[in-house]
């Protein structure tokens, strides 16, 4: 990857329910707390890439680039996409154009604003026909387990030990989230708390397998590597970064046990990087539910395609802060993952390149990541609707 | 508001479950797609209209909806999965439906996965009271429960008949029963309402006659609950059936809703036979559908004493002059206007008048239209092998039937007012039905329908030797919807809720 565009700033809100605030108050808090570290202003912005993925929908918003120019005076460039991983994309490719070269990416969501409808709406924009036919988001989910536990042929104890991997999972999020001052939920859960939720829910999985929906902003501020240079003497690098897209109905899909959509932007990504799928170090994955992060760890490529659960469920026996995959340390969801930190969905993937961006510049306080060797690289993968769009980055505080 | 255009193209694909498959690769989507994902361009009028409406398939995932989104709220807790067709070349969304699950009841999923599932024509979710009412068909029930699989083979017509008569019918109702007393009646599942038993009653029709349903040159849908003041329910069976040739977007068919309160459709039988007698109309057969969930207002209030004999279901009737199963030997129709039961416009529930029901309204029309076609085709009671009558309650048929001398063996095959409760314009015709279920060829029925306002009409039929040969194509048939082994029976607070529907 030429021309490489550099984070050098990131900020956020806590994520949860901001009932008291309009939706650019939320924005602003992450954009001050991102320009401030770098000693930016308004003025210095060439271009501001936003996402949100429904604010139209929760707040009655058109053409948001309008009210945001309205509110800040700027007169920049602004585009809005679907995801921050969008949003972000088009950010490095203008910098790797050398049209900008430094920029803004954010992300808002206000999605309590309409708790009454959310669920309608999440579900009809991830695909009306499951729609139609009476999914709910959180249906799908389960039918992905359904079809993940029946296809790799997973019974009897070791079904109960995918269950509680599963379970594990959350505990885990959870845990990471205590260190997070900016985490929805800073609250321990059990085992058992995750299991009793499922067997009161009569579903496969429970009111703990689910990330809630969150209102919050986050914010990047990318520049091209010479700008970069004078702001910070700690840049990290966007050293790959793909997308892929997959059909909307997840029943008409080949491959009911994971995402192509994630196989395909991380085959990508690593291919820019130039680095091996093991130097990974830290990875943050989409876990809208402890579903979508068990065949994440499969879709990425880190764990063998029907094992993940395994390697979950004995890395969690004695957890000690890490995934242990065949030996090699994995740091995942150290920010508590969507479960824990929260998933406001615009501006999920920008907390997700938060977390990576302080881990590796060891600025990630109280949840700093201490691996073996010194932290070099990072992983973010970004899924919009139900695996129908998959994002994936990966980050160096080196070029490779 | 829904957006309109956007309802039309769902039901259009969603209510047939239409689909396109390439020639050159043999995928298929559901959708109407001009070429194929995988051959790309050269694929271009190569893709070939299918549907899977008639089709078994396979739910291959399930899992429980406990928190439904808003819209599907009225429907409580159900099983919602994937269903695989033709071996997993379509799998589309869809859950199951005529199920109730109760609070706390646990589902094992991997008992109902790998199962044979049917599509049934149901509505699609709530909406509000103004709004256009969203139908589907992405609804399932196992095919080895209630309703069983049956294929649709149109057959070519073997023998061309002189008179016109019954070609082919089909009864339809739920599984779900009330019981009090002596009696059961049919209560729809809470996506069922007259639409969508006119749409399952009418496919019954098709698969038992065997027509070809381009060749339906009219359908007639009869019935006092279409939930629609304004809106017929024939356009819908016309275009989930494909009643006439299919032409762009449009049937071939004229689809009209008649009203008499229950003998909107027995009135038409008359029109249908006519219609496929006469040479120049170039009509081959004409469609009859009486419908109903039958409406009563709750007990307590005015019209309450309906709420003890309503029920829920569909009988069509297909008219025509080939490969008849029972000639239609003449006919008396007779009105007077006659206040005994009515609804007014925008009012939920019909009304009563207790001092007009019985005498001077049901017994003396059906008196005379019985009588007069017996006077004028020289007919006496033991003539007749069954006697069929309008059923609102038990005591009413049978004492016009003893009235007009008719003996237990002529008149109770078809009583069926204690399995199904008074199906309104459904009611007359679902007596027929299980009449000509069990009939032998060259016997003669006479019905006499009713409906208040108030008229009756009677028609003679007489057998053919085709009636043995079609009925092995009809698993439907009334007394296996009567005396189902997985009829399920609801308390009364459950009946009013299912009944008033989503």
């Amino acid at each position: 990857m030429g021309n490489r565009p550099v984070i050098v700033s990131a900020g956020r809100t806590k994520f949860g329910e901001h009932y008291e605030k309009q939706p650019e108050r939320l924005m602003e808090e992450a954009w001050l707390k991102a320009s401030e570290d770098v000693g930016l202003e308004r003025k210095d912005l060439e271009a501001c890439y936003l996402s949100d993925y429904f604010l139209p929908i929760t707040n009655k918003l058109g053409l948001e680039e309008g009210f945001l120019s309205e509110l800040t005076e700027l007169h920049v460039p602004m585009d809005v996409a679907r995801s921050f991983s969008s949003a972000f994309v088009n950010a490095c490719n203008a910098i790797q154009a050398g049209k900008y070269s430094l920029v803004l990416v954010g992300g808002i969501e206000k999605m309590t604003d309409r708790w009454d409808k959310i669920r309608d709406d999440l579900m009809l924009l991830e695909d009306p026909w499951s729609y139609y036919a009476g999914c709910t988001p959180e249906a799908n989910h389960e039918l992905m387990l359904r079809a993940y536990v029946k296809s790799y042929g997973i019974t009897g104890e070791n079904l109960e030990k995918l269950n509680i991997a599963l379970a594990q999972i959350s505990v885990k999020n959870h845990l990471n989230a205590l260190k997070n001052e900016y985490a929805q939920y800073q609250r321990k859960i059990t085992v058992e708390q995750v299991l009793e939720a499922r067997k009161a829910a009569r579903r496969p999985l429970g009111l703990y397998d689910f990330a809630p929906i969150s209102d919050g902003a986050t914010a990047v501020i990318l520049a091209s590597e010479d700008i970069a240079k004078k702001l910070t003497d700690k840049p990290v690098y966007v050293l790959g970064s793909a997308s892929a897209t997959d059909y909307l109905t997840y029943p008409s899909r080949e491959d009911l046990t994971g995402f192509v959509a994630s196989r395909l932007a991380m085959e990508k990504a690593l291919k820019m990087a130039g680095i091996g799928l093991w130097d990974i170090q830290i990875l943050e994955v989409y876990d809208q539910s402890t579903v979508m992060e068990m065949v994440s760890l499969e879709d990425l490529g880190f764990c063998q395609r029907g094992t993940a659960w395994k390697t979950i469920y004995e890395s969690c026996q004695n957890y000690k802060g890490y995934y242990c995959i065949s030996g090699k340390k994995l740091f995942v969801n150290m920010n508590g993952g969507l479960k824990a930190d929260g998933n406001p969905l615009g501006a999920t993937g920008g907390a997700q390149i938060f977390e990576v961006f302080k881990q590796l510049r060891g600025e990630a306080g109280e949840r700093q990541v201490l691996d073996d060797k010194p932290l070099r690289y990072g992983c973010v993968l970004e899924l919009e609707g139900f695996g129908t769009k998959g994002h994936v980055h990966i980050f160096g505080v080196e070029a490779a | 508001m829904s957006s309109e255009p956007i309802e039309r193209r769902v039901s259009y694909l969603g209510d047939r479950l239409r689909g396109r498959r390439c020639q050159l690769c043999g995928k298929e989507y559901f959708e109407i797609r001009d070429y194929c994902g995988n051959c790309g361009r050269k694929s271009f009028g190569k893709m070939e209209d299918i549907d899977f409406f008639y089709e078994k398939g396979r739910l291959e995932l399930c899992t429980l909806v406990t928190e439904p989104t808003n819209k599907f709220t009225k429907l409580g807790t159900y099983v919602y999965g994937i269903v695989s067709f033709h071996d997993g070349k379509i799998r589309v969304p869809g859950r199951l439906t005529d199920r109730i699950i109760k609070d706390g009841e646990a589902v094992d999923f991997s008992s109902l996965e790998g199962r044979e599932v049917i599509p049934r024509f149901r509505r699609r979710y709530s909406v509000e009271k103004s709004e256009i009412i969203p139908t589907i068909s992405l609804a399932f029930t196992f095919a080895d429960e209630y309703y069983p699989h049956q294929e649709y083979r149109p057959v070519k017509p073997s023998k061309e008949y002189d008179v016109p008569g019954i070609v082919g019918y089909g009864f339809y109702t739920s599984k779900f029963r009330i019981r009090e007393g002596n009696m059961e009646r049919a209560v729809p599942f809470i996506d069922e309402d007259a639409i969508t038993a006119a749409v399952e009653a009418g496919k019954l029709a098709l698969i038992h006659s065997g027509v070809e349903s381009m060749l339906i040159g009219k359908v007639y849908v009869g019935s006092e609950s279409n939930p629609y003041a304004v809106k017929p329910i024939a356009s819908k069976v016309a275009q989930v059936l494909k009643l006439g040739e299919e032409d762009e977007d449009v049937q071939g068919v004229d689809a009209v809703d008649t009203e008499f309160a229950c003998k909107a459709a027995t009135s038409m039988f008359k029109d249908a036979a006519s219609l496929v007698s006469y040479p120049k109309m170039g009509v081959a057969y004409a469609m009859v559908i009486g419908t109903d969930n039958a409406q009563a207002a709750p007990r307590d209030s005015p019209g309450g004493e309906l709420d003890f004999f309503v029920g829920y279901g569909g009988c069509a009737y297909i008219f025509g002059k080939a490969d008849v199963i029972a000639e239609l030997e003449g006919w008396y129709s007779c009105t007077s206007d006659t206040p005994d039961f009515w609804r007014r416009d925008g009012e939920p529930y019909p009304m009563h008048g207790g001092r007009f029901t019985g005498d001077p309204a049901y017994f003396k029309h059906i008196r005379k239209a019985a009588k007069k076609l017996m006077e004028r085709l020289r007919l006496q009671p033991s003539d007749i092998d069954y006697f069929v009558a309008h059923q609102p309650n038990v005591h009413f048929p049978v004492r016009i039937a003893k009235e007009l001398g008719f003996k237990e063996e002529q008149y109770m095959p078809s009583l069926q007012v204690a399995k199904f409760g008074n199906t309104y314009s459904g009611s007359s015709p679902v007596g027929l039905a299980a009449v000509l279920d069990i009939a032998k060829p060259n016997e003669r029925i006479l019905i006499v329908s009713y409906g208040s306002g108030a008229g009756s009409d009677a028609y003679s039929f007489i057998t053919t030797s085709q009636i043995v040969d079609k009925r092995q194509r009809q698993k439907m048939t009334v007394k296996y919807q009567a005396e189902n082994p997985f009829l399920e029976y609801v308390d009364y607070n459950t009946y009013r809720r299912l009944k008033l529907g989503m």
